[in-house]
């Protein structure tokens, strides 16, 4: 590789290539989220009434029995969600980046195509999979296993539907951070310390996982956050148990009688829970990444 | 011997494999089978070949309004998207900036907002500003959705690219854009294009923010949604579904191997020059 | 010529004075003189442009064409445009962030909210000439204060339907809604009205005016009961396909899903609890400072013949407020009972109201819904 020339120049293009974009994101990113954020606090409100300052929302938001527990409820799924599919998925990833296959990438596509075309057309397969009269259901009355008027109902309108169909659509996702992290281990450590003596599980335990951590937890993470919001999927096959924080906070928006400013709080909070879990996760990844270098 | 797997371990990693993407593939070729049944209830067992859903699908003025206004709105937002990602990756790999992970932070941002919050801060903001909700107002959210997807393209391969290329065209009298026309651009344009069809596709299936602040027209998504509730409606959306997933699935994978085979060859350009 | 002139001239200022008369009555109170000049120079313009109805999914042109078939006939030139709104809470915020409406269509529980929200006008009654035909209980509901500021049109009950072969009732109660025997197989409503309901099973006097005792017990009987519910349904389709799939053998359903269930083949009964089912009806609204009152007036008119009362009740399954009206379904007139013009009033039904607190039952209802 040449060597880069210094030069000395006046950076004044600089701010002419980040001005429109960074310009973009704070009209249409952070401030949107600042309206939302005064919103919560009834600094800013579309209706008529008495509006200044006040925190009464955001303190019925913590009292209240039921609004955090049902975010509680919905980490609950998103964490049992995105534990499950990142399990499943190193091995998948392990395979492509460590077996030595020769069609990797064709075969990393394969396993990552589903998740580029139509999110909702999947959940929609689900729906007519999953239902009483559905594909499961009827193919089971068909050959006998279950009696008609004996369906298993569990498997539409509830927490599992929601939870199987989340886990659908983001596991050809989740492999690739993991793949990334794989493919980039140098073998020759593997290698080194088979000559020491270690098994290939030992290997795996001490040198192959910890390395490959920074993809676990990337993975982890870029499940982890968008299930957690979710809520066309609950909408759709989770009925009145699969509800999640995203369909109230939805909800308080849309439906009853305009309850805005809950709603914000509801917003707010997991932006700012989102946002905190994002710092964290970044930071505690770069320290790591130097080491493995 | 392998140092990273038994013969074992393969062959079962092997089967898990293939069992994974028979499971991802199976609701898949479910529509596909029932897109060509012949009943209004997708259910065992199977009553016989039609065409009659695809037929019914491609008279459907509604339905044919929808994707177009989708695809109206995926093309100008990848534009936007990449013609702001093609200026902030710029920015981010040739020049030095100051305050560098913030600004970084910033342009990702929009990957870790859950859409429902997006959805409704748009709302709010359109509301405030009095911008009526219509097809400018859902490409403006996709235009910050597909921003980082963009960023996260070009960067990789604005790095990958020899500067010395570039820097050649400096000594030689060129301005910068000059530079970045005739060098540049034809250099990142496989990672353009690449940028530009996970923009479309995104903002294609976007279904959230789009639920929000699209006012009184409807995307494609958005009328599937509305669609999912009418059971008489169902087995067209199921044609529609295939014909989609499908269409897609060879744009992705024509789109990988295009943008492969040509930053390979563009590749030996760059060392033969 | 000049004479021709003169009579339309006439005509006009005749009908400007009654129109200004019933606006002075809503409008002039807030808007002052200046209001009054205002709304005075505005019925004496000629009314121009398309009518800008807010309504409800599937009465526009999406399928309701024929509803105002009759005005689109006399005013070409105004033909409507529609705006949906997805309930009268998203017609509220539509309207408070600026939509120009001339109409819309709120139900009967609304009523007195809006005609004191300073954003609606009432009725001159003597331009629709099909008033005389329409249900004088449900006219009456359409009143506050003497003024007409809700023409009712469409209208149905609230009740139980359920599959006769499947379900065996312990009583002809809302009950049923809340029965263990049949966990997950039970599909409510979404929609505060739940609330409503556990207030009339738990024998509350008022269930629109609970106090906050008394709600909190309706809320605690929901949230307990919650884990028998498979969906809360919110569109009638959703209904039918859960029916229909047999996902759900016990819903709040309106007279319409019992007559298209029995269409499908199954057996369903449509119940009427003991403790009285809850009638809705539909009221079209007029706003305040809409530049096209005369066209409004025609529109709502259009709406209320005998014939669009009949379309309605045939196509969409509503009760429709003309009493001339009948269906050609047998069945459908059962069901809504329409030779009994009582039918929507005591001791039949209670006809939904204004809930003053409408508010603390929304946060409610959301709550049942998180837990």
């Amino acid at each position: 590789m040449a060597a880069r020339r210094e030069r000395v120049r006046l950076d004044l293009t600089t701010p002419t290539l980040l001005g429109l974009p960074v310009a973009w994101l704070v009209v249409f990113f952070i401030v949107p989220i600042a309206i939302v954020a005064a919103y919560s606090f009834d600094v800013y409100s579309l209706f008529p009434g008495t509006h200044g300052f006040t925190l009464a929302a955001w303190r019925e938001f913590v009292h209240s029995p039921v609004y955090l527990a049902l975010f509680w409820k919905s980490v609950k799924m998103s964490l049992t969600v995105s534990a499950i599919i990142v399990v499943l998925a190193y091995p998948l990833a392990y395979y492509l980046a460590l077996s030595g296959t020769k069609r990797k990438y064709v075969l990393l596509l394969v396993l990552i195509a589903p998740f580029l075309t139509s999110y909702l057309l999947r959940v929609l397969a689900w729906k007519v999979i999953l239902g009483d009269q559905g594909v499961i259901n009827t193919f089971l009355f068909w050959t006998g296993v279950r009696s008609p008027g004996h369906p298993i109902s569990q498997l539409l309108y509830s927490r599992f539907a929601v939870m199987l169909v989340l886990g659908y659509i983001w596991l050809p996702f989740v492999a690739l951070p993991i793949f990334v992290s794989l493919e980039s281990l140098d073998r020759r450590l593997l290698e080194a310390a088979s000559d020491l003596g270690a098994s290939r599980l030992q290997a795996f335990r001490r040198v192959t996982l910890p390395l490959s951590l920074p993809g676990i937890m990337a993975a982890f993470l870029f499940v982890f956050i968008p299930t957690l919001g979710e809520f066309v999927t609950p909408s759709l096959v989770g009925g009145a148990n699969g509800y999640m924080y995203g369909n109230q906070i939805v909800d308080l928006f849309g439906t009853g009688f305009p309850d805005w400013e809950t709603g914000s709080v509801l917003a707010i909070f997991l932006f700012g829970i989102v946002t905190v879990l994002t710092v964290v996760f970044t930071r505690f990844l770069q320290p790591r990444r130097v080491a493995a270098d | 011997m392998d140092v990273a797997l038994s013969r074992n371990g393969r062959i079962a990693l092997r089967a898990l494999f293939v069992l994974v993407v028979l499971f991802l593939y199976l609701p898949i070729a479910i529509l596909l089978i029932f897109s060509f049944n012949n009943s209004e209830l997708p259910a065992f067992p199977l009553s016989g070949f039609t065409l009659h859903w695809y037929h019914q699908f491609l008279t459907n003025a509604d339905l044919k309004a929808a994707l177009q206004t989708s695809a109206i709105i995926a093309a100008v937002s990848s534009v936007g998207a990449v013609v702001l990602g093609v200026l902030a990756s710029v920015a981010l790999t040739r020049r030095r900036i100051k305050g560098r992970a913030a600004v970084s932070a910033l342009l990702l941002s929009p990957l870790v907002i859950p859409y429902v919050v997006f959805g409704i801060s748009l709302l709010l903001l359109f509301h405030t500003i009095g911008i009526p909700r219509s097809i400018l107002t859902v490409v403006i959210g996709h235009v910050v959705i597909s921003l980082p997807y963009t960023i996260l393209v070009l960067v990789p391969r604005l790095e990958q690219i020899d500067v010395s290329l570039e820097e050649a065209a400096y000594d030689l009298g060129a301005s910068r854009l000059r530079t970045f026309r005739s060098i540049t651009l034809p250099l990142i344009l496989p990672a353009v294009v690449s940028a530009f069809l996970i923009a479309f596709t995104t903002s294609f299936d976007e279904y959230a923010v789009a639920s929000f602040v699209v006012g009184t027209r409807t995307t494609f998504p958005i009328y599937l949604y509305s669609a999912l509730r009418f059971p008489n409606q169902l087995p067209q959306v199921i044609s529609v579904a295939v014909v989609v997933i499908t269409l897609s699935l060879v744009v992705v994978v024509a789109a990988e191997v295009g943008r492969r085979v040509a930053e390979q060859r563009l590749g030996s350009l760059e060392n033969a020059g | 010529m000049p004479e021709e002139k003169d009579v339309l001239e006439r005509r006009f200022s005749r009908e400007d004075l009654l129109k200004l008369a019933a606006v002075t009555g809503g409008a002039g109170l807030f808007a002052g003189q200046s209001g009054l000049a205002r709304a005075a120079s505005v019925h004496l313009a000629k009314e121009t442009g398309r009518l800008q109805v807010l309504d409800w999914a599937g009465y526009g042109n999406d399928g309701g064409q024929s509803m105002f078939a009759q005005y689109v006939k006399t005013h070409p030139k105004n033909k409507p445009q529609f705006t949906y709104m997805g309930n009268e809470a998203d017609a509220l915020a539509k309207i408070h962030a600026g939509l120009k409406a001339d109409l819309f269509r709120p139900y009967v529980g609304w009523v007195k909210y809006f005609a004191t929200s300073g954003l609606v006008q009432p009725w001159d009654t003597k331009l629709i000439s099909n008033f005389k035909n329409l249900n004088p209980f449900m006219v009456k509901a359409g009143q506050y204060q003497g003024k007409q500021y809700g023409i009712p049109d469409d209208w149905g009950f609230d009740a139980i339907l359920y599959r006769s072969d499947k379900v065996k009732p312990k009583a002809k109660s809302w009950g049923l809604l809340f029965d263990e025997r049949y966990k997950g197989k039970i599909a409510w409503f979404d929609d505060i009205e739940m609330l409503e309901i556990a207030g009339l099973y738990l024998g509350f006097k008022d269930t629109w005016n609970q106090t906050d005792d008394q709600l909190k017990q309706s809320q605690k009987l929901l949230i307990s009961k919650k884990h028998l519910v498979r969906k809360n349904w919110s569109s009638e389709t959703d209904l039918w396909q859960l029916f229909g799939s047999g996902d759900v053998w016990i819903a709040y359903a309106w007279p319409n899903d019992w007559v298209q269930m029995k269409k499908k083949g199954l057996k369903v009964v449509y119940m009427h609890p003991k403790e009285k089912p809850i009638a809705w009806v539909g009221m079209f609204m007029l706003l305040k400072g809409t530049p096209r009152p005369n066209l409004a007036h025609a529109y709502v008119d259009a709406w209320s013949s005998a014939k669009s009362a009949r379309w309605l009740e045939d196509n969409y399954g509503y009760g429709h407020a003309n009493t001339v009206a009948r269906p050609s379904s047998s069945d459908l007139l059962r069901a809504l009972q329409l030779t009994n013009p009582r039918a929507v009033t005591l001791p039949n039904a209670y006809l939904d109201r204004d809930i003053p607190r409408r508010a603390l039952y929304a946060k409610m209802w959301e709550q049942v819904k998180a837990s």
